[in-house]
Parts: C-alpha cells; structure tokens; sequence
C-alpha cells in the first residue's frame, strides 16, 4: 500500500510541477514549429487535419500594429507588423499611396505593390518611408501574391 | 440565314482573334516569368529609393541638396536591359523628395548628359555667339560639379534546382560615392529570385 502511495505521490508532483512549468511567451519573440515542442499544427499526424482546419476558417494575416513616425530628415515612416496565423507560410503584397497635407497622393515610383512573405504562425513586421517630405498621411492597400 | 451568318458569326471570329490586352501596370495580376519584367525593376527602384532617403544620408544638415550624377550601371545578366528602366526611377523619386538635384553636365553614360550643355558654350565660344544675346549665354564657371555619383550593377545566377526546375537569382546593386573624398555613403543590394521550370530560357 505503501509502495502505491509513493507511487501516486511521485506521479502528481511530476504532474503538478509540470503544470507550473509554463512556458515563458514574449510577442515579440516566435518559437517556430521545430523548435518548441510539437502541437497540432506541428504533428506530422495531425498537421494536414489542422492545416485544413484553418484553411476552413480563414486563419491568415491579422494586423497587430502600425506605428508612424517621422524621422530625423523629416520623412514620414510607418512600421506595420502582423500575426501570420495560418499553418502555412503566406505572401501577400501590398502597396502604400502617401498623402499630402492637402489630402492629394505623393507621386512616386516608389508606390507599387511590393510583396511579404510571411513564416508560418509568426510575427513579422515591415517599414516603408514616404517619398517626399510633403507626406502626412497614407493609405496603404493589400492583396494576394499573384503566383 | 446568310444575313444572320455576317451578323453574328463574322464580328464573332474577329473578336476572337483579337486576344492582345493591354496591361495594367499599377495593379497587374499577371504570372511571373523568368526573365525580368517591369514588375522586377520597379520593385528593385522602389526599395533603393526607400533604402536611400530612410538611410537619411541624402540630408544635409542645412537644408540644400546634393548634386548627384549618374555614373555607369552595368548589365551583367543574360539578358538585354537597359539599365535607365532602374536609375530614370530612382533619378525621379529622388528628385522629387527634394534631397538632390540630378546634374546632365557629367554621367557615366549618353543618355545622362545632355549634350546642349557643352554646344551651347562651344557656340559661344564660336564666331555664331555674337549673334545671342550675351546675357542669355552662360558664363563660364557656372557649371556645378556634382557632389555624389551613383553606379552599380545587375547580375544573374542561374541554378540547377532539380530535374525539372531552375533557379534564377537576380542581383540589383546599387552606390553612391561622395565624389570629393571617394567615401562611399550608401549601398543597397536587392535580390528577386525566381524558380520555374527548365523549359523556360531565362533571357
């Protein structure tokens, strides 16, 4: 009876401990598939199920944040970052039209659609600079990589 | 039914016919292929000119621009390009971000000089000045030295992937040197690789 005890007192502290044992998470830091510990998504079973799963409910890119600044020789800078959350990695493109302070788009070369590959279920982040001087404000526009 | 044949079916076959469509070049969804096309070198412009006024090293602390030439580009591909479709965009957004001004004076190639610059004074130097008027003609030593010049390269690799497939890597690089002391204030190298089938020639 004795040797059962142990047993179960020895099996719920590894239980317990492990449950404490969260792993630490940063947003700013993504642990790839591979490198952390297997998941769903990460299983070689159960990837393609999951896989699909997400293609059935749309997982793609979420917009996370925009910051906007100006730099030191008064341009215009925005920073966009984004969540990937599919299981696949994606590319998407997008373009950026800048806006005067009189509400009429900056003509540039500059403005064309530019394209970001996005790792699976990870964060990434993008900057781009305004063309002139005269820029306040953006818009910025996205679609599909055409393949 | 002969009517109703030259009604329907002749305008029918004509328009088939007709499959050439023009492109939209601002938003076009068409395939790649792997040669470089405009959708390349305006990718390869906008992220140089991006690349170079978030360097900042085109800002003069008091406000006036730099004098920037347009040295030589070299085509280092198999293909047959010329390299004004990178630099004339480049060349334009930099003019317009107010940080430089181009100069014709001097260039690493024809078609970045004008040449009006130098016949103009070789007709005032000539017996055909006296026929202007000399207020109009330029002095000499009016003629502003450019201060930075811009060259560069694009280069290709091509790449055996497997049985079937290629790789083409294409490299556009670009500098600019401060002409005075020959330092080189920037540099930015951006590469557009492409993989497709081995049937595709990619020049």
């Amino acid at each position: 009876m004795k040797k059962y005890f142990l047993l179960l007192f020895y099996t719920t502290s590894v239980f317990l401990l492990n449950g404490c044992n969260e792993p630490y998470k940063d947003d700013r830091v993504t642990v790839s598939s591979g490198v952390s510990r297997s998941t769903l998504a990460d299983n070689i079973l159960t990837r393609p199920v999951y896989g699909a799963f997400t293609l059935l409910v749309g997982y793609g890119i979420d917009l996370k944040d925009v910051k906007v600044f100006k730099n030191e020789a008064g341009f215009l800078e925005i920073q966009v970052t984004g969540h990937n959350r599919a299981v696949y990695n994606k590319s998407f493109d997008y373009k950026v039209d800048w806006i005067d302070a009189n509400g009429i788009s900056v003509d540039s070369k500059a403005a064309v659609w530019n394209t970001i590959f996005a790792k699976s279920r990870s964060i990434f982040s993008f900057k781009t600079v305004a063309p002139s001087r005269d820029a306040v404000d953006f818009r910025m526009n996205t679609r599909p990589t055409p393949n | 039914m002969k009517k109703l044949f030259f009604l329907f079916v002749i305008p029918l076959m004509v328009t088939g016919c007709n499959d050439v469509q023009r492109i939209d070049t601002v938003n076009d969804q068409g395939k790649q292929v792997m040669s470089l096309d405009y959708r390349d070198f305006d990718q390869a412009a906008s992220q140089c000119i991006q690349s170079l006024i978030e360097s900042g090293v085109l800002a003069k602390t008091d406000g006036s621009r730099y004098v920037l030439s347009t040295g030589v580009i070299i085509n280092d591909t198999m293909q047959r390009i010329d390299t004004e479709q990178l630099t004339a965009k480049i060349e334009k957004d930099l003019m317009n971000s107010g940080l430089v001004v181009m100069t014709s004076a001097v260039g690493g190639t024809a078609s970045n000089r004008d040449d009006t610059v130098y016949g103009l004074r070789d007709v005032r130097d000539s017996s055909r000045g006296e026929e202007f008027n000399q207020d109009t003609l330029p002095k000499q030593g009016q003629i502003i030295a450019p201060e930075l010049s811009m060259t560069g390269k694009i280069f290709q690799r091509n790449l055996t992937y497997d049985k079937h497939k290629q790789q083409v890597e294409y490299y556009f690089e670009l500098k600019v040197t401060n002409l005075k002391t020959g330092l080189r204030f920037w540099q930015n190298e951006v590469l557009i690789g492409k993989r497709g089938s081995n049937k595709t020639v990619a020049w």
